[in-house]
C-alpha cells in the first residue's frame, strides 16, 4: 500500500527534469499524495522519485516524464530501481543530512516529527553560557571555509554588553560547482533556522540576518515559508520576546562572502572588505556586535545541543569533529552532495565515493577556487582542516572537483583564476590589479606565448597578493596558481620551454590531426566543421581550424585527435 | 590613557593606544608612504603602498589601518618591505594610463618644459616663453631656427592634422623680442674655474650650466671666431652668423665665461697644462674629420664639412663651384647642396645610394633644397673618381633596395653591369664626420671620447661634451650634452657622486599609434591648420644667403599657441604614484597587459575626470561625502573594472559647488581642474 510519492524537488533535481515529472505523476496517482522533497544527494541520479509504502521505501533514478515509466513506479515495479552503490553506502555518515530529501523541507510538522526543534527546545532551557559551552565541547569550527571554532566565536558574541547583538547566517555560497549550502536551505530550511536560534540563544543576539545570494531563489522561498512558520508557532520566542529573522538577497557578488563584505552589503553599501580586526563581534553590522556563521555550521547546531558536543566531537578527528557537506564535480563518475566523516582520505571520497578510476585522476580541486589542488600521490592525506592547509589547499566550503588525467593543469589555474579576478571586488591594489596580471600572464602560458620568467612572475605575484589583500578573496586567490606550480611545475615548464600541452587541452599548442589510415572518408567531419577548414581528401587546414573539436567528436572510427603542435603522429587507437 | 610600547625600524617607541601603525610612525619621525590615507575620513585601505611587516610573526598589514598593539616589531624600511611596495607601485602604474610629461618634453634631447612656454607664448608672455626654454636650451636663437625639432615630430597635434605644434617657433620669436633683455639669475662666482676646449654648442652649455650655478669658465677655441659647427658647420642662410654673434655676447655679459679665439689644442695650450690650472677641463671639440669616399681617386673631392667651414671663413662668399656633385644623403650634404646652389649657376646634385626615404637629412631640407634647384641621383654608388681634361669623372654603380641593415633601413645592393659615368667640376664627399679625439683621452670603437655616463667623466679632472662624446649630432643634442656633463663637474667639484634623479614616466603612447578618440582634452581643441613657415623669395634663395625663413610674428604665434592640446598631467609636480615610484624604483613597463578605464569625463566647465589615471583609492568619495557632504561620486563595476563615477555616469551636476575639496585629495591627477596652474 502505498503512503506517498516523494519527487526530489530540490534545484539539481528540476534541472534534470523533475518538474515534469512532478506534474505528471500528480495526474497518475490517483489518491496517492504526491509531495516535493528535496535533495538525497545523489544528483547524477536525478530526477529521482521515492515512493514510501507499508512495506518500506522504494527509490527510482533517472525517471522521465513518461506515462508508461511512471505507471511502473505506481505499480512498484523493479523498473530503474535505485540503490546507491555500496563503497558510498559504507563510507558517508549523513548526519546533518538525514533528512535531507526525505521530507518536505516547507512542512514545520514533518521536521518536528523527525526530532526537529528538540535542540532548540532543549537551549531554550538552558543557561546561554551553557549552550556555548556544548558548542565549545563540540569542537565544531567553521564550515564556511575558515575553521574558526564557533563556540569561541559565540562566547566573544555573548560577552558583549549591547543594546543590540547581530548573528548572520552566511548563505553567499559562491564557490563555482558548490551546492552544499543551497541543498541545505532548499531541502532542510527548519534544520537551519533551528541552529540559527539556538545560536540566538547563547549569544543574546536578538537581529537575525540571512544573507542568501539572489541566485538560490528556492532556498529564499523556503526560508521565507518556515520563517513564517515559526513565527506563527512562536518558536521563534526566546526570553519572552520574539526574535527576527531576515533573508536578505545578495546581489551576486562572490566576495560579499566575506564577512566584512557581507555587512557592508547587509548595510546597504558596496560589498567591498575591511581591514580586521576590528572583527565584527567587536564592530559589526551598523556598529553592533555581529557573528557570522555559515548555513552548514548553523545546520551543525541542533544535532550537537541535542545529543551533547561529547557525542558529536566523536565523529571525524582529534581537531576537526563532525562530518563535512562535499559538492563533488568533475571528471568522476558520481557527481553530487556527500557528507563524510571528518578525517576520511582524500582518495575515499574520490575513488569509492566518487567511482572515479584509480589512475585516471591527476589532482582535485579542493576549496573551490580559493583552494588549492592536491596531487593523486597525496590522496592518501585525511580531509581535516589542518592537512589540508598543509598541502597548499584549504577546506573551504565544501568544493571538491576531480580532475582527470586529461586536463591541463595550467589551464585549470587560469580557469579557477579568471573567476577570482572577475570576483575581486577591486578595493586592493594586490587582488584587483595583480590577479589580473597574473591572468594575462597564464593566457600567454596556455596561448603559447609564455616564457621562463613568466612562470617566476607568477610565483613571485601570487605570494605577493595573499600578503597584501585585505580579505580571503584576494588572500586565497593565487592557491590554484601556486599549488599547481608546486605540484605540476613541469607542465608550466613544457608549456613555455617547448611549448607543449601534454594534456592537448590548450588550443594555440595543439594541432588537430586525421590519420588517414584509420580514416574511413565518410566526410562526417568535413560536414560538421564549422569554419570548413577540412579539405576534401581529408586535411585539416590548422591555421583555420578553431580546435572546436566537432569533427574528433562526430568521427565514427577515431581517426581525429589533437596533437602537438606541428606534429603528425598516428592516432586512431 | 594607557600607553604600548613597540618598535618601528628598530626604534623603541612609547604610544598611546589606539592609533594607527602610520600614525604612530609619523608622530616619531618614521615617514611611510601613503596614497590612499587622509586624515579627515575614514580609511579606505586600498593602496597597500603603506604596508609594513610586523617582525616576529611576519605578518603583512596596511599601516593606514593596523593598530598599532604593544610589542609590536614593526618593519617600516627593509628591502623585503621596500619590494612590496615597489610591486604595490608597478601594479598601480601598469593600469596608469595618462602622461607624465608632455611628449614634446620627453622627446626633446634637453627635455625642455616645451608644453609650458608653448603655454606662455599662447598667453601672450613671450618673455615667459624664453626664461622657461632657457632652462634647457642656452642657445635659444640657434636652436630656434636649425633645430630638427624632435618635439614636433612626437607632438601629439599630429593625430588630429599630421602637423605637430610649430614649437621651435616659439623659441625663435621669445629670443628674437627678448634675448637681449632676458638676464638669468646666476649665483655667485664660487671662485672655481673650468677650462673648456672648444666654443661649439656643447662647450657654451656647459659653460653656461655652470655658470648659472656660480662656476666660472675659461673658453678656448682654435678657429678665429667662437660658435664652432653654428659657425663653421651650419650655412648662414639657416643660422645668419650676426643671430649667432647676438647669441654669443650673452655668455660675455654673463660674467665669468671668457672665450679665447686662435687656441689651438697640441699647439698654442697643452691638456696636462690646462689639468693643473683649472678646477676641471672640458673638452668639447666636436666632431670635425670629415670621412672619405672610400673609393680610389677620393682625394679628388672635398670633405662635406671641409668645404663649408671653409666657405665660412671667407665669408660665405666662394669661388663658383661649377657643375656639383655632393655625395651623401644627410644634414651635412643639404648644407653643402644649398650651398652650391647660391654659388653657381650649374646644375648641382645630390647623390645618394639608397632613396628618399632613407635619407638621414630632415625632409624640410630636402624639400627645400628641391624649391631651389637641386637634382637628386638615388640609388647611386660612388665607386672611382678621377680627373679628366679638366674635369672629374665619377664612376657610379645603380643599386636595388635589398635586406634591412642593422639600422633598419633597407640595405643597398649594387645591380650587375649597370656601371656609368658623370662628369663634374666640383665633387664634394658630404658621407660623414667623425671625432679627433685629443691624444691621451680613452675612445670607443668609434672613436668618439669615453666618458663615464653618470658623469661625462673621461679621466683625472678631465670630463667631455658634444659631439666628441655623442659623434655627430644636433644642436640640441650638444646643448643637452653639455647640461649633463656641467652636472657631472659640479658634483666632481664638490667631491659628490653624480645621480641625477630617477624619473619614470607613463605615456598614452606614440601619436602614431592614438586615434583621435585616444587624445584626452582639457578643452575643445582648436581646429586651425599649422601656420606655415614663411620664406624669402626663391630668387633670393639660390642667389644670396640671406636667411631662408622668417621669424613668425606675434598675432601667428598666438593662433599657433591654440593648437597645443597640453597632453601633459594636470598633476605634474603634485603625483604621489610618480613620486613614490620614482622613490621606490617602480616602472610603468614592470608589468605589461590591459590598462583599464581609459575614459574621461570632461564636460563640467572647470574639472576634468580621467579615469585612466585613477587608482582607486576612494579617497575623492569619501571625502565628498565625508567631508563635504555631498554623495557626487562613487565606485562602480567590480574587480579590474572597477572606476569612480558620479551618478549615472553624469558630468558633475550643478549642485557640486566647485569646492575642490575631492581634487586636492586626490594622489594623482584623476580629478583635477582643467585649467593648469604652472609653477
Amino acid at each position: 500500500m502505498i503512503k506517498r510519492i516523494k519527487v526530489g524537488m530540490a534545484s539539481c533535481g528540476i534541472a534534470a527534469g523533475a518538474g515534469e515529472v512532478l506534474e505528471l505523476l500528480q495526474e497518475m496517482a490517483g489518491d496517492n499524495k504526491v509531495v516535493e522533497v528535496g535533495c538525497i544527494g545523489h544528483c547524477y541520479a536525478e530526477p529521482l522519485v521515492e515512493v514510501e509504502t507499508d512495506s518500506g521505501d522504494y527509490i527510482f533514478e533517472k525517471v522521465q516524464p513518461k506515462e508508461e515509466d511512471l505507471q511502473k513506479i505506481i505499480d512498484l515495479d523493479e523498473f530503474s530501481r535505485f540503490q546507491p552503490h555500496s563503497p558510498r553506502v559504507d563510507k558517508e555518515r549523513q548526519l546533518i543530512t538525514s533528512l535531507a530529501g526525505k521530507i518536505v523541507p516547507t512542512s514545520l510538522e514533518e521536521y518536528r516529527a523527525n526530532k526537529g526543534y528538540e535542540g532548540l527546545k532543549k537551549a531554550l532551557e538552558m543557561e546561554p553560557d551553557a549552550i556555548v559551552d556544548e558548542v565549545k565541547t563540540s569542537k565544531l569550527r567553521g564550515r564556511g571555509g575558515g575553521g574558526f571554532p564557533t563556540g569561541l566565536k559565540w562566547s566573544f558574541l555573548a560577552a558583549k554588553d549591547s543594546e543590540q547583538k547581530v548573528l548572520i547566517c552566511n548563505a553567499d555560497e559562491g564557490d563555482p560547482g558548490a551546492f552544499m549550502d543551497r541543498t541545505l536551505m532548499e531541502s532542510l530550511p527548519h534544520q537551519v533556522l533551528e541552529g540559527m536560534l539556538i545560536g540566538a540563544k547563547a549569544t543574546g543576539a536578538r537581529q537575525l540576518f540571512i544573507y542568501c545570494r539572489a541566485e538560490y531563489p528556492l532556498a529564499v522561498k523556503n526560508l521565507n515559508i518556515a520563517i513564517e512558520q515559526i513565527e506563527k508557532e512562536g518558536l521563534n520566542i526566546i526570553d519572552g520576546e520574539p526574535v527576527k529573522i531576515m533573508v536578505k538577497e545578495g546581489a551576486g557578488a562572490f566576495v560579499c562572502g566575506e564577512e566584512t563584505a557581507l555587512i557592508h552589503s547587509l548595510e546597504g553599501k558596496r560589498g567591498t572588505p575591511r581591514y580586521r580586526p576590528p572583527y565584527p563581534t567587536d564592530y559589526g553590522f551598523h556598529g553592533y556586535p555581529s557573528a557570522i556563521n555559515n548555513v552548514e555550521s548553523f545546520a551543525n547546531i541542533p544535532l550537537i545541543v541535542r545529543d551533547g558536543g561529547e557525542n558529536f566531537a566523536a565523529t571525524g578527528t582529534e581537531n576537526s569533529t563532525g562530518t563535512k557537506l562535499f559538492a563533488l564535480a568533475g571528471d568522476l563518475e558520481y557527481s553530487g552532495l556527500v557528507e563524510v566523516p571528518m578525517g576520511i582520505s582524500i582518495g575515499e571520497v574520490v575513488y569509492d565515493i566518487g567511482g572515479a578510476e584509480p589512475g585516471s585522476v591527476k589532482a582535485v580541486q579542493i576549496g573551490g577556487p580559493s583552494g588549492g589542488c592536491i596531487p593523486a600521490e597525496h590522496f592518501d592525506t585525511p580531509i581535516d582542516y589542518d592537512s589540508l592547509t598543509s598541502l597548499g589547499a584549504i577546506m573551504g566550503s565544501g568544493g571538491l572537483i576531480v580532475i582527470g588525467n586529461n586536463r591541463c593543469m595550467v589551464e585549470t589555474a587560469r580557469y579557477f583564476l579568471e573567476f577570482t579576478t572577475r570576483e575581486s571586488c577591486g578595493k586592493c591594489t594586490f587582488c584587483r590589479i595583480g590577479t589580473k596580471r597574473m591572468l594575462e600572464t597564464l593566457e600567454r602560458i596556455t596561448g603559447g606565448e609564455g616564457g621562463p620568467e613568466d612562470v617566476e612572475l607568477l610565483a613571485d605575484l601570487g605570494k605577493k597578493i595573499i600578503q597584501g589583500s585585505l580579505c580571503g578573496l584576494g588572500q586565497t586567490a593565487p592557491n590554484p596558481v601556486l599549488s599547481t606550480l608546486k605540484y605540476f611545475n613541469n607542465e608550466y615548464l613544457a608549456h613555455v620551454e617547448e611549448g607543449h600541452c601534454a594534456a592537448m587541452e590548450c588550443k594555440a599548442l595543439v594541432d588537430v590531426f586525421i590519420d588517414r589510415e584509420t580514416c574511413i572518408e565518410c566526410g562526417q567531419c568535413i560536414k560538421n566543421c564549422p569554419v570548413d577548414c577540412i579539405s576534401e581528401d581529408y586535411v585539416i587546414d590548422n591555421e583555420i581550424c578553431t580546435r572546436c573539436n566537432s569533427c574528433i567528436e562526430v568521427c565514427p572510427v577515431d581517426a581525429i585527435a589533437r596533437v602537438a603542435k606541428g606534429g603528425e603522429v598516428s592516432v586512431g587507437n | 590613557m594607557s600607553e604600548i610600547k613597540l618598535t618601528i625600524d628598530g626604534k623603541q617607541i612609547t604610544a598611546p593606544r589606539g592609533k594607527t601603525i602610520l600614525e604612530v610612525a609619523k608622530e616619531n619621525g618614521i615617514e611611510i608612504p601613503t596614497m590612499c590615507h587622509d586624515d579627515r575620513i575614514s580609511q579606505t585601505t586600498s593602496c597597500f603602498v603603506c604596508i609594513v611587516r610586523e617582525g616576529k610573526n611576519g605578518n603583512w598589514m596596511p599601516s593606514c589601518s593596523a593598530e598599532a598593539q604593544d610589542g609590536m616589531e614593526v618593519d617600516a624600511s627593509s628591502d623585503l618591505v621596500r619590494d612590496m611596495r615597489k610591486t604595490a607601485l608597478d601594479l598601480l602604474l601598469s593600469e596608469h594610463s595618462g602622461d607624465c610629461e608632455a611628449p614634446c618634453t620627453i622627446s626633446c634631447p634637453a627635455h625642455a618644459r616645451v608644453e609650458e612656454y608653448v603655454r606662455a607664448g599662447r598667453d601672450g608672455d613671450l618673455r615667459k616663453t624664453l626664461e622657461i626654454a632657457k632652462e634647457r636650451i642656452p642657445l635659444p636663437l640657434s636652436i630656434g631656427r636649425v633645430c630638427p625639432r624632435f618635439c614636433e615630430k612626437d607632438c601629439r597635434r599630429n593625430v588630429l592634422d599630421n602637423e605637430g605644434v610649430a614649437i621651435n617657433d616659439f623659441k625663435r620669436i621669445s629670443a628674437d623680442l627678448y634675448y637681449d633683455e632676458y638676464m638669468e639669475e646666476r649665483k655667485e662666482l664660487t671662485g672655481q674655474k673650468v677650462a673648456i676646449i672648444g666654443s661649439g654648442p656643447g662647450g657654451l652649455a656647459t659653460a653656461y650650466f655652470l655658470r648659472l650655478e656660480g662656476v666660472a669658465s675659461d673658453i678656448y677655441e682654435k678657429l678665429p671666431e667662437a660658435g664652432g659647427m653654428l659657425r663653421y658647420g651650419i650655412p648662414e642662410y639657416r643660422l645668419p652668423k650676426k643671430v649667432l654673434d647676438k647669441e654669443l655676447a650673452h655668455f660675455e655679459k654673463m660674467g665669468g665665461i671668457k672665450i679665447y679665439c686662435n687656441n689651438e689644442l697640441g699647439k698654442d695650450i697643452q691638456l696636462d697644462k690646462l689639468k693643473k690650472e683649472y678646477d676641471a677641463v672640458v673638452v668639447a671639440v666636436g666632431s670635425w674629420k670629415a670621412s672619405g669616399m672610400r673609393t680610389e681617386g677620393e682625394e679628388l673631392a672635398r670633405g662635406g664639412i671641409d668645404w663649408l667651414e671653409e666657405l665660412a671663413l671667407n665669408g660665405w662668399k666662394g669661388e663658383d663651384p661649377g657643375e656639383t656633385i655632393v655625395v651623401g644623403g644627410g644634414n651635412t650634404a643639404m648644407d653643402c647642396v644649398r650651398s652650391a646652389l647660391r654659388l653657381t649657376d650649374e646644375p648641382v646634385h645630390c647623390m645618394y645610394r639608397r632613396t628618399e626615404k632613407e635619407m638621414p637629412a630632415e625632409q624640410i631640407e630636402i624639400d627645400e633644397a628641391r624649391e631651389e634647384g637641386a637634382r637628386f641621383n638615388f640609388l647611386t654608388q660612388p665607386i672611382k673618381l678621377r680627373r679628366e681634361n679638366g674635369k672629374l669623372v665619377l664612376e657610379c654603380l645603380r643599386m636595388e633596395l635589398g635586406e634591412p641593415d642593422a639600422s633598419g633601413r633597407r640595405r643597398p645592393v649594387p645591380i650587375e653591369g649597370s656601371e656609368f659615368e658623370v662628369a663634374a667640376d666640383t665633387v664634394i664627399a658630404a658621407i660623414g664626420q667623425k671625432t679627433l679625439a685629443p691624444k691621451g683621452l680613452p675612445t670607443n670603437k668609434w672613436g668618439d671620447v669615453d666618458v663615464e655616463e653618470a658623469d661625462c667623466r673621461a679621466e683625472g679632472n678631465v670630463f667631455a661634451a658634444g659631439d666628441c662624446v655623442s659623434g655627430p649630432a644636433t644642436v640640441v643634442e650638444a646643448v643637452a650634452g653639455g647640461r649633463r656633463t656641467a652636472l657631472g663637474i659640479l658634483a666632481y667639484l664638490k667631491g659628490e657622486e653624480c645621480q641625477l634623479p630617477r624619473q619614470i614616466n607613463v605615456s598614452r603612447g606614440h601619436w602614431q599609434s592614438m586615434s583621435e578618440d585616444d587624445l584626452v582634452y582639457l578643452f575643445e581643441p582648436d581646429k586651425n591648420k599649422r601656420v606655415p613657415l614663411r620664406l624669402i623669395p626663391l630668387e633670393e634663395r639660390t642667389s644670396t644667403f640671406k636667411e631662408v625663413s622668417y621669424t613668425f610674428t606675434e598675432e601667428e604665434i598666438l593662433e599657433e599657441g591654440k593648437r597645443c592640446i597640453e597632453c601633459s598631467c594636470t598633476a605634474k609636480g603634485d603625483c604621489k604614484l610618480k613620486d613614490f615610484s620614482e622613490t621606490y624604483g617602480a616602472h610603468p613597463e614592470t608589468f605589461g597587459g590591459e590598462k583599464g578605464n581609459n575614459t574621461y569625463n570632461s564636460r563640467h566647465p572647470h574639472i576634468i575626470m580621467d579615469n585612466g589615471k585613477c587608482v582607486k583609492c576612494g579617497i575623492c568619495v569619501k571625502v565628498c561625502s565625508e567631508v563635504v557632504n555631498e554623495y557626487l561620486l562613487g565606485f562602480k563595476n567590480r574587480g579590474f573594472k572597477t572606476k569612480v563615477e558620479t551618478a549615472f555616469d553624469t558630468t558633475l551636476p550643478e549642485f557640486c559647488t566647485d569646492c575642490g575639496e575631492c581634487i586636492e585629495a586626490c594622489p594623482v591627477g584623476a580629478l583635477d581642474w582643467k585649467k593648469k596652474k604652472d609653477e
